[in-house]
């Protein structure tokens, strides 16, 4: 017999690659924990990419003992999580945050997409770019947002001068990864300064590139940091001069100046002795923090000029280089007796100047070289070609011992290459990335968007993008959790999407009220009226099978679900025609009430109202002597009697019930033609006993004799009745009627 | 597809199992969920080839029990050997195989009531109907309805069998003019007609113009895609689109995810083999679940 099956918390998972080619599957243990051999695996898919894998122990293999299980079931999740790469310490709490929090601004760009489309009455994706992609870019800017923010740390309100880098939380690949589409893709305003762009990217990232390099500005920053605490004489260290080379070959220029006033000439005590020098020092500062840059504006804190215009950023940048051309050849450096000084601050200048070697040895990985290839080389927008050439370049003199995402991303971003980029979105940060990137993909560039968006037979009729966000919304539905947000995206799919929510909300738990609640305000929202109407069915029919029959016949109601409620309603009239007795009245009474009279086809239903009512007035009249009410329940006897909704094997049943009514006490309570009418009911029934479709009904002889016998007798009374109406002279209350 | 969800709450499943082993001598071959619009029930065909139909209820302290609430008759001769339920929108509709090569479809009479049945149709799973055919002695039957729930009423079937013309997979369709089951495709190339079918599945299909199967043999999976509309000879046309090779040994089963896109399959070999079409439309093993892996 197989064991016990373990709970599905064992979760495993295991990642789908999403490269185009692949030679060799890639296999992956799982572990089950069963002795070998195995007789039988079974699989089974639940929501998502959740798949379960059921293992079974052969049962002829020798017993290993106590706690050897027969058999055993694991949970697979299959490709991953939804957003990966967030970096370190980046738990399931964050990435749902992100996950939820990219909704509204998805959905909004979708909103606007599609108003878009309408007022241009062009394809959803129109030309009016010039507004779009500012759409594109809020978008971008909030999600963004999400992805952290490399806030500084709490730290001392004094501002140590031998801090030089400031405290802040690690930044995550994946923001670096989505600012970098957002500087290529989207930002149309910063195309003009893009190499600034690049610069203040390199700055918040770079410590993220370690992963690729042995040495990068920012570890030997920080290896600095640490030294110069101790160090009493910092010019006196290469390390120092280095460090100062390296920060102003990447452009964190106010970094260079606050270690170059570290400079022990600045000393009070040391001035008179090394004026020079320190004057040398001083210019190249100055001559550091006035370096022209070609941005709209600066962060506060940061150093240079800004220049709008390329006119004034040359002019500007001409006067510099030979203010630095100058300082190179003066002669203050015979003067300057502090060899360590002369040449760091040469190789500052020869930074400046662009001098290939210089900036080759100042920078560790090679995204810092081509960083300081745009600061100082080529200051001047190249394109993308010129970029991608030089990228190459960069990596070939500090080639890296595997491309790590950001490299990856880049390289593709410049060779301007939209699947790579997807394929790398995919493999690095998984299928969110990959749906919410595609609109920065889209944004400005038309051939991507053509490629993005062309239908393909391949893909069963639709496009990438389609497809992107299929796969994302089945990767959230494999989360409790998450399953929520999956309609949105499904939504924004024109031709599988509602296709796979409906399958989706078919296969949610109707058990748990919270959970039906949410997929029938799902339906509601996007007007899936077949999908709720099913999820309804299951629901009334999970409800009715496990005794809850109220609940079962209100759903089965909210559904229209005219078969099952007139087959409920047919049990009510089998059970009903089984025992009619009062103790019974209690308990279908309320099912009555709850089945309505609005189902139409349920046509018997009618007949059940009615005959609540009548026997309501048979219980009042048991209750005290009341002949008004008596008589009500005769017009209510008859009515049911003449009614063709009342099912003949009810009228026996129901002459039953009134034989206090037909053999009323004082007077008789049924007119002749009344009284005609239940006999000639009384006689059909007979005759259709004969008929094969007759449906028997216990009666004993006795009852049904006394039935007759008490219509005989209020006959009887009704036409001497009728008849002393109209002979006044007899006297109604001196006749009696003998049996007949 | 729905079936599977419900094994989520493993700990019924077990309780099931014991339930319905108390009651049968002989051991379990096979349980099969019933869709969810009629109660939670599951059919199980036992090893001596009955069918027995068992039933959340509550019992008269209200708590929920199994009931056995029907048992199909099975002929002297065969044994069921495989059944599935159909998602029909109108009524509920059972296939049961048995090992003679005959096909049994059934109908719910009472949506409220798992008792009442009806033999709606019985034939061999052969595409010409006029020949006779002795009865083969069939090891095991895949089945596997259209998962739309609809008006559409198909299924496909093919048998494990010692008579080619049983075996290879066909596509029924209800005809509702004259009320009875025809073949409307066979996937199967004509050299391989008389393959023996271990497994087939039929994808969700959440928007395609086609439907995708995938069916079985000892030569591989082959994912099949089929026209929705029929001809005027009220075939359905159909393409072979690959041949999925990597099992080492007999394919067990073949199941399709909640989208269609991704098929998972196992085997004698105790691999999972997991697989997708990329973006050019070709066909890749995109990762393999060894479940006989050494413990450490």
């Amino acid at each position: 017999m197989p064991g016990m099956a373990t709970d599905a918390g064992d979760q495993t998972m295991v990642p789908l690659s999403s490269e185009v080619v692949r030679d060799e599957p890639a296999v992956h243990p799982l572990r089950l924990g069963l002795r070998p051999p195995i007789s039988g695996i079974s699989i089974s898919w639940s929501r998502g990419n959740l798949l379960r894998v059921a293992s079974f122990r052969d049962h002829d293999a020798p017993d290993g003992g106590d706690g050897d299980v027969g058999g055993k079931v694991v949970e697979v999740r299959l490709g991953g999580r939804a957003i990966d790469g967030c970096g370190g310490g980046v738990d399931e709490a964050r990435r749902r945050r992100i996950a939820y929090g990219s909704v509204p601004a998805f959905a909004l760009l979708q909103g606007q997409r599609s108003s878009f489309a309408a007022v241009t009455r062009m394809s959803p994706y129109p030309s009016l770019r010039a507004e779009w992609w500012e759409n594109v870019l809020d978008y971008s800017k909030h999600i963004s947002s999400l992805l952290g923010d490399p806030k500084p740390l709490p730290n001392t309100v004094i501002d140590d001068p031998k801090t030089i880098l400031n405290k802040v939380e690690e930044p995550t690949y994946l923001k670096a990864a989505w600012e970098l589409l957002e500087i290529f893709y989207v930002d149309k305003q910063s195309l003009a300064w893009l190499p600034e762009r690049l610069v203040d990217w390199l700055a918040d990232y770079d410590c993220l590139l370690a992963r690729e390099s042995a040495t990068t500005v920012h570890s030997n920053l920080v290896t600095l940091q640490k030294k110069l605490v101790s160090l009493q004489v910092v010019e006196d260290d290469p390390e120092y001069w280095e460090g100062v080379s390296q920060a102003l070959a990447i452009g964190w220029l106010e970094i260079v100046v606050k270690l170059l006033r570290l400079h022990g000439s600045y000393q009070l005590d040391q001035l008179g002795d090394r004026e020079t020098e320190n004057g040398l020092v001083e210019t190249v500062a100055v001559l550091v923090s006035t370096m022209p840059r070609m941005r709209p504006d600066l962060p506060p804190g940061k150093l240079g000029q800004c220049y709008k215009t390329k006119p004034d950023f040359v002019k500007a940048w001409e006067k510099w280089r030979d203010q630095i051309n100058k300082l190179d050849c003066s002669a203050f450096w015979f003067q300057c007796g502090h060899r360590q000084t002369r040449e760091g601050l040469k190789s500052l200048l020869h930074i400046m100047l662009g001098k290939v070697n210089n900036l080759i040895s100042a920078t560790g990985h090679w995204m810092e070289l081509c960083i300081s290839h745009f600061l100082y080389v080529r200051p001047f927008t190249m394109g993308l070609d010129g970029t991608y050439n030089l990228a190459q370049k960069c990596m070939q003199t500090k080639p890296i011992s595997q491309a790590h995402m950001l490299t990856s991303l880049l390289i593709g971003i410049l060779g301007e290459n939209t699947e790579v980029v997807l394929a790398e979105c995919s493999k690095a940060f998984g299928p969110w990335m990959v749906v919410h990137a595609m609109e920065l993909l889209t944004a400005e560039n038309t051939q991507a968007e053509a490629l993005l968006h062309e239908e393909r037979y391949n893909l069963g009729g639709i496009s990438i993008v389609e497809l992107n966000r299929l796969v994302y919304a089945q990767v959230l539905s494999s989360e409790a959790l998450t399953w929520q947000i999956a309609p949105v995206y499904l939504a924004s799919c024109p031709k599988q999407g509602f296709g796979l929510l409906d399958i989706l909300l078919y296969m949610q738990p109707v058990q748990h009220q919270r959970v039906l609640l949410k997929s029938l305000e799902i339906c509601r929202l996007y007007e899936l009226e077949s999908t709720s109407s099913t999820i309804m069915k299951i629901a009334g029919m999970y409800h009715w099978k496990h005794g809850r029959k109220g609940s079962g016949i209100f759903w089965l109601q909210q559904a229209r679900d005219e078969i099952r409620l007139s087959r409920i309603a047919q049990q009510l009239f089998d059970f009903i025609g089984k025992s009619i007795s009062d103790d019974s009245f209690k308990q279908w009474e309320g099912m009555i009430e709850l089945l309505g009279s609005e189902v139409g086809t349920a046509g018997g239903l009618e007949f059940l109202h009615k005959y609540r009512d009548y026997k309501k007035f048979l219980q009042h009249i048991r209750d005290g002597i009341a002949v008004d009410v008596a008589r009500q329940a005769v017009e209510s006897l008859i009515q049911l009697m003449r009614s063709p909704s009342t099912p003949p094997r009810f009228w026996l049943p129901l002459l039953h019930d009134s034989l206090k009514l037909l053999d009323w006490r004082d007077r008789p309570l049924l007119n002749v033609p009344e009284t005609n009418l239940l006999l000639s009911k009384l006689q059909e029934l007979s005759m259709a006993k004969l008929r094969p479709d007759f449906y028997q009904i216990e009666t004993s002889s006795q009852d049904l004799s006394s039935i007759r016998l008490a219509l005989a007798r209020n006959l009887g009374r009704a036409i001497l009745e009728e008849g002393s109406l109209n002979v006044p002279n007899i006297n109604p209350h001196g006749i009696h009627v003998r049996e007949m | 597809m729905r079936n599977e969800t419900k094994v989520s709450d493993l700990k019924k499943a077990y309780f099931i199992l014991n339930r319905i082993k108390q009651a049968h001598e002989s051991g379990i071959a096979k349980l099969v969920w019933a869709t969810p619009e009629y109660g939670d029930a599951v059919a199980c065909i036992c090893s001596d080839g009955s069918v027995s139909l068992w039933e959340e209820l509550p019992d008269d302290s209200q708590s929920l029990i199994w009931k056995l609430c029907h048992l199909f008759e099975g002929a002297a001769t065969a044994r069921a050997v495989n059944l599935q339920f159909g998602l029909s929108s109108t009524a509920l509709k059972m296939v049961v195989a048995y090992s003679d090569g005959h096909v049994k479809v059934y109908e719910l009479l009472d949506p409220l009531e798992l008792k009442k049945w009806q033999l709606q149709a019985e034939f061999q799973n052969v595409i010409d109907s006029v020949s006779r055919f002795g009865n083969p002695t069939c090891l095991s039957a895949s089945i596997a309805w259209n998962p739309h729930r609809g008006d559409e009423q198909q299924f496909i079937l093919g048998f494990n069998s010692d008579l080619p013309q049983f075996n290879s997979a066909k596509i029924w369709e209800f005809e509702e003019d004259h009320q009875r089951w025809v073949p409307v495709a066979e996937l199967a190339l004509p050299e391989d007609k008389g393959e023996r079918v271990h497994a087939v599945a039929w994808a969700p299909n959440i928007g395609r113009p086609y439907e995708i199967i995938a069916v079985a043999t000892c030569k591989g999976i082959a994912i099949w895609h089929v026209e929705q509309q029929a001809d005027q000879d009220g075939r359905l046309s159909t393409k072979k689109v690959v041949l999925l090779s990597g099992h080492d040994g007999e394919i067990w089963q073949v199941e399709w995810d909640m989208s269609g896109m991704t098929l998972a399959s196992t085997g004698a070999d105790g691999m999972v083999r997991l697989w997708q079409c990329n973006l050019n439309g070709i066909w890749q093993e995109q990762a393999a679940l060894d479940c006989c892996h050494a413990q450490d």
